[in-house]
């Protein structure tokens, strides 16, 4: 275990309301949140010292940078939450959440701010999702989008295809996870699908975007935000939630090389995340009573249950369709439906959902006696990132 | 409800200093892969800096244009401009023979996108979008 491990905690969490296409202002969202993670931290939003965000939209492909609609920046938070002047630390990084929130959790470990604020906000993009409408492919793209493939469906369905031929699993496979994590979304009102059922009919049904991926294999986009507040571990025991320690972290520069065309890539760069976090934390697989392993893509689970060490390579498809998965199996998982039915909130419903579990506040679909979550977000290669929560601050 | 506007031409690539050769080989109808000096691998996207060992002797060298499918997926609604007329179509990621995981994209094109299969034999043809740049396309390979 490292000597960061244990030393800051998730000590509040809010939710806007999950909506698609809202005429609502994105910063309404932004806001809602960030007041509903501020209360129930029992902080007030004079306590709030250190913002962090994402300050990019959420989708490849698509424009916008408006503020307040496309996306929400700190400045923008600073001046609705009327803390100009006391903010004392602020960081922006692009990519994935995990990497504010563990530079976050350094500052108020550190003392370069007391209460740290976090918060993802995303839009459904105006016009169709990863609309590519460039007529110059530079970069990375040059080798991609003259070809078409310009849908991250596209990328990561190229992904499922090598693995139903390498390990013989099948489209009714992906139903079991996909039904499965309906089930779960049905347990939590916060989400997009909840109070919509599916059956696996319903996914091997549906259409077809970029085959072998349909349209169920995809998260949901939706317009919203959630917000997490941070301290260190002396002040979050104060406090009157039970801290969610962040007892192991982990951060990937794994390259994509050429954009996600050999997905062999995800699964070594998941496997180098794994080890780095299941260092930090001290823990392994075998520790963890909850995951909640990034769903934006259906395969994401297979590669992340497969580079963590939960199974073998190729195991993934037949590990979850016994069952193992589900809310009262061995390893629950993605028990809040995450990203495919709560929503596309970016790594924030992993997130969300792992302090949850772990602080005893997981609701209807609260698994027992749970002392390690595990959140992941990401394609297991660059700006990819873990993080392992924990009920008491040394694992 | 494909949207791509089949009225604009697809994206067109532009050359930067890493990937110029690769464009202007196949502007001469040749496949060409940059390669490693040091450690003898080839590279595909091209990089400033060899990957595998971090050396700096990047050349560009031909390659036999034989290669197989490595996976594929068979795009029925994409939203990229010019794109609409041509779905579903098929996007390969190609492997080329002369390497493992040596893979680029192109599309699989001369074949029913469900005639397309993982491990598939394929060679490379190019598909020209103006004077200046040709696209590697792959079709498959009957083995001549
Ligand atoms: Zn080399």
């Amino acid at each position: 275990m490292d000597e960061f491990s244990g030393r800051a905690a998730i000590v509040g969490l809010g939710y806007s309301k999950l909506e698609r296409r809202s005429p609502r202002p994105l910063a309404n969202f932004a806001r809602e949140a960030a007041a509903a993670a501020i209360a129930d931290a029992g902080l007030t939003v004079d306590d709030i010292d250190g913002l962090g965000t994402i300050p990019n939209i959420a989708a490849y492909g698509n424009t916008g940078d408006l503020e307040g609609i496309d996306i929400v920046t700190v400045p923008n938070m600073a001046q609705m939450l009327g803390r100009e002047r006391g903010i004392r630390w602020h960081v922006q990084t692009p990519g994935l959440c995990p990497d504010t929130i563990m530079t976050a959790a350094a500052a108020v470990a550190s003392g370069a701010c007391t209460y740290a604020l976090v918060w993802r906000a995303v839009n459904v993009p105006k016009g169709r999702y990863s609309d590519f409408s460039r007529a110059r492919a530079y970069g990375d793209d040059q080798f991609r989008a003259p070809y078409g493939f310009t849908m991250p469906a596209a990328w990561q369905s190229v992904a499922l295809r090598k693995y139903m031929h390498d390990h013989g699993s099948t489209r009714e496979d992906m139903a079991a996870f996909v039904v499965q994590n309906r089930e779960n979304t049905q347990l939590n009102p916060k989400a997009y699908w909840h109070g919509t059922p599916l059956t696996a009919q319903d996914y091997l049904d549906a259409p077809m975007l970029a085959d072998p991926f349909c349209l169920y294999d995809c998260d949901i986009p939706v317009d919203g935000c959630v917000a997490v507040v941070l301290a260190d571990a002396e002040r979050a025991r104060s406090l009157r939630n039970p801290p969610a320690y962040i007892t192991g972290h982990a951060q990937t520069t794994w390259p994509t090389r050429g954009g996600f065309t050999d997905s062999e890539h995800m699964w070594e760069g998941g496997a180098a995340m794994g080890e780095k976090l299941w260092a930090s934390a001290g823990l392994g697989p075998d520790d963890i009573d909850a995951a909640m392993l990034y769903d934006g893509f259906s395969i994401f689970l297979y590669v992340w249950l497969e580079a963590l060490g939960f199974v073998g390579r190729g195991e993934a498809a037949s590990y979850i369709a016994s069952g193992a998965t589900a809310l009262d199996g061995e390893l629950p998982l993605n028990t809040s439906g995450c990203s495919l039915g709560e929503g596309r909130l970016h790594g924030m419903a992993q997130i969300a959902e792992a302090v949850l579990q772990v602080t005893g506040r997981a609701g209807a679909r609260q698994v027992e006696g749970v002392a390690h979550t595990i959140a992941t977000v990401g394609a297991g290669t660059l700006a990819s990132g873990g993080l392992i929560f924990s009920r008491e601050p040394r694992a | 409800m494909s949207a791509g506007d089949a009225s604009v031409s697809k994206p067109v690539p532009v050359p930067d200093e890493i990937t110029a050769p690769f464009w202007e080989a196949a502007n001469r109808g040749v496949l060409a892969i940059q390669h490693c000096g040091a450690c003898e691998r080839y590279i595909h996207p091209p990089a400033a800096i060899c990957p595998h060992c971090q050396a700096t002797d990047m050349r560009f060298r031909e390659v036999s244009g034989r290669a197989r499918v490595y996976t594929h997926t068979i795009v029925r609604d994409n939203v990229t401009q010019g794109f609409a007329p041509d779905e579903p179509y098929v996007i390969g990621i190609i492997e080329l023979v002369e390497q493992e995981r040596l893979v680029l994209v192109a599309n699989v094109v001369g074949v029913k996108p469900e005639d397309v299969s993982v491990g598939m034999p394929l060679r490379v043809t190019f598909e020209r979008l103006n004077d200046e740049i040709a696209l590697p396309q792959f079709t498959p390979d009957g083995g001549d």
